[in-house]
């Protein structure tokens, strides 16, 4: 299991190096901070100019393979490599890494709670409308699931805010959560903050996640062993808990872990409209501001998170399910 | 003759479609007596498998069900879902078709059989996971001390259906129903797994029904034959008066259709033409007419009852033309 690891570990180097490579040309070829310099200030001369392109090595390609020291991108990646981020261009020549760790934060007090309560919400959904297929439960839980996969985020994100803040204090002259901001100078504000940015986030997530464990859990219920656990006299409780939830399982968990890895990211939207101070918001700014070093730390942020979590997804498939032995 | 260990008494089972109602059971009635081998013979579609599964109490809920099913003089179909628990796996066990999908692939072969035992009786898990392992023995299973702790992907198909006999005998059931057992394997492990089925039947002294479309099978371990079509018993007698006195025309169809090691070279198999009715619009008289090279009108328009053939015997037949047809099926099928 340990050198499975380390191999899934070793292969992703190649994915990280493609993606980033192709997300700095990207980069580097929208935007040119000399002309946009031309542009803001009028009054510069060639000095600034030629120490603006020195600063961030802009005369040199992105990839020079016939001289890999001339390359931006293997500059990049040698000052990634010793833990040094650069600095930001936007938020006044501060370490880049100072910031996304201190955005990350923040986004995981949302992400944690959301994706505890996201997971059991979705499987005790999922299961539910399994076991009783064609109920009239299904049939609501189906029909609230596409609601949530049909509704916008930031509409729903807008709707909560409008009746909590507004119709809700209108009529009650309360208003029981904090709307927008993140509020931590205490544990019962922050709780406040962090309601209405999560059910924005559990809604969507949760109709997706309901909608797939329910056919997992369909597939397993018709198989044959769960009719071989029935004839040997088991009652139908322990039928579904425990022969058929173990194997239903094993395709949510790859699931779970993306979305969870996902929210660890940061919800570019859901943060936005509830002004919190995450990440999604942070990589908005960075990449209309032009801030190379700030969008491409996100961005490996959020792929080292995508790939840890795969390989933990995998791993724990390998728990799950004796079939898939991990050599 | 002691009584039956299960007694089947005017069954009818009919599913609800979107197409309408389907009547896959219709009117069967037969016993299996301790000890013995019935098999349950017939087509796809022929109720043998709704059949079974009623017995076990495993039709779908949706199904609409009459009858009786008397299992030790008390009816399966009036009791309540926790009394059927208990007969489930213990007064009555089964067999599946297919062993590589019908055992659990997350649990071990031990704890699939040792859960067995504890549902059923207040035995420690050391002592059901080493019963596990004497069950496995007992059915052939090679280094069963070892078995137990392996997961079904590690064994082969046929392993894996002795894993399930050994499941099923597990609480020594008065009734093991064995579902097409050996459909789904090999022809070289298909004659071991009723071996070893015989075996455990001769240990355990529990009766078998046999539910199958194999008549090489079923003259190799059935003492008697029941034949359905159409969801209706068409024959019922011992093996012998089957296979060597049957005048239905639908039994010799079956069997002509089989190829036999002893038929002259250069024989061609006869298949019975046609197919099995349609479930939803079965034809108005019998069910076999429109394939039955005798009908006549008389088959066409109304239902044959099923009778005895020849006095004082247990073989009985559903055709019309019952002790007619002797001379034409002695020259016919050969």
């Amino acid at each position: 299991m340990f050198a499975y690891a380390a191999r899934r570990i070793l292969a992703t180097i190649p994915l990280l190096l493609v993606a980033t490579l192709g997300l700095f040309a990207l980069e580097a070829s929208v935007r040119d901070p000399v002309a946009e310099l031309r542009v803001s200030c009028p009054k510069c001369d060639d000095t600034a100019f030629a120490r603006l392109t020195e600063l961030y090595d802009l005369d040199k390609p992105v990839l020079d393979l016939s001289n890999p020291a001339n390359s931006r991108y293997i500059a990049w990646l040698g000052n990634t490599l010793t833990g040094d981020f650069g600095t930001s261009t936007s938020q006044g020549e501060l370490p880049v890494s100072d910031f996304v760790w201190a955005r990350a934060k923040n986004t995981m007090i949302l992400a944690v709670p959301a994706f505890l309560v996201i997971a059991s919400i979705a499987a005790l959904l999922g299961m539910y409308s399994a076991v009783r297929q064609y109920s009239k439960s299904d049939y609501a839980i189906t029909s609230l699931s596409f609601l949530g996969i049909a509704m916008p985020t930031f509409f729903f994100g807008l709707l909560l805010q409008v009746f909590w803040g507004i119709w809700f204090h209108d009529w009650t002259g309360w208003r029981p959560f904090f709307t927008s901001q993140m509020h931590d100078d205490s544990l019962s504000n922050l709780i406040k903050s962090i309601v209405l940015p999560i059910t924005t986030l559990t809604l969507v997530v949760v109709a997706t996640e309901s909608r797939f464990i329910r056919a997992s859990m369909l597939e397993v219920i018709h198989s044959d062993y769960i009719r071989t656990a029935r004839a040997k006299g088991l009652s139908e409780r322990k039928v579904i808990l425990k022969h058929a939830l173990r194997n239903a399982m094993i395709p949510v968990v790859t699931i779970w872990a993306l979305d969870f890895a996902a929210l660890l990211g940061g919800s570019v939207v859901t943060e936005t409209i509830f002004s919190w101070p995450g990440l999604g918001p942070l990589l908005l700014s960075s990449i209309f501001a032009a801030d190379v070093n700030m969008v491409m730390a996100i961005v490996l942020f959020v792929a080292v998170l995508a790939i840890g979590f795969n390989l933990l997804a995998d791993l724990l498939y390998g728990v799950l399910d004796p079939r898939i032995r991990i050599h | 003759m002691s009584e039956p260990v299960i007694s089947i008494d005017d069954l009818s089972v009919s599913f609800p479609t979107d197409d309408g109602w389907v009547h896959a059971v219709r009117n069967v009635s037969f016993d299996v007596e301790p000890g013995e081998v019935l098999a349950v013979v017939g087509e796809s579609g022929s109720g043998k498998s709704v059949t079974a599964l009623a017995t076990m109490g495993l039709h779908p809920s949706s199904a609409s069900i009459t009858g009786q099913i008397r299992f030790h003089g008390r009816d399966l179909l009036s009791v309540s879902e926790r009394e059927m628990r208990g007969v489930r796996g213990n007064g009555i066990a089964m067999v599946f078709q297919d062993p590589m999908t019908a055992l659990n692939p997350v649990f071990k072969v031990g704890a699939q059989i040792a859960e067995m035992l504890q549902i059923h009786s207040d035995i420690s898990k050391a002592a059901a996971w080493s019963k596990a392992a004497d069950l496995l023995e007992s059915v052939g299973v090679p280094e069963p001390g070892k078995r137990v702790n392996q997961y079904p992907h590690e064994f082969s198909g046929g392993m894996r259906q002795r894993a399930m006999i050994a499941m099923a005998i597990a609480n020594g059931p008065d009734l093991l129903i064995a579902d097409e057992p050996t459909t789904a394997l090999d022809v070289t492990i298909q004659a071991q797994v009723l071996e070893v089925m015989k075996a455990a039947q001769e240990a355990t002294g529990a009766a078998i029904m046999l539910i199958t479309h194999d008549l090489g099978v079923v003259a190799g371990i059935a003492d008697r034959v029941v034949v359905m079509y159409g969801g209706r018993v068409f024959e019922e007698g011992t093996a012998r008066e089957v296979f060597y006195s049957s005048e239905n025309p639908y039994t010799r169809g079956l069997m002509s259709s089989i190829p036999r090691l002893d038929s002259p070279k250069g024989e061609r198999l006869v298949p019975i033409p046609g197919t099995p009715p349609s479930v939803l619009s079965p034809p108005p008289g019998c069910a076999f007419s429109p394939r039955c090279v005798y009908a006549d009108d008389e088959c066409t328009e109304s239902h044959a009852e099923l009778r005895s053939v020849g006095s004082g015997s247990s073989h009985r037949s559903r055709c019309h033309k019952l002790g007619q047809l002797t001379e034409a099926l002695a020259g016919g099928a050969s």
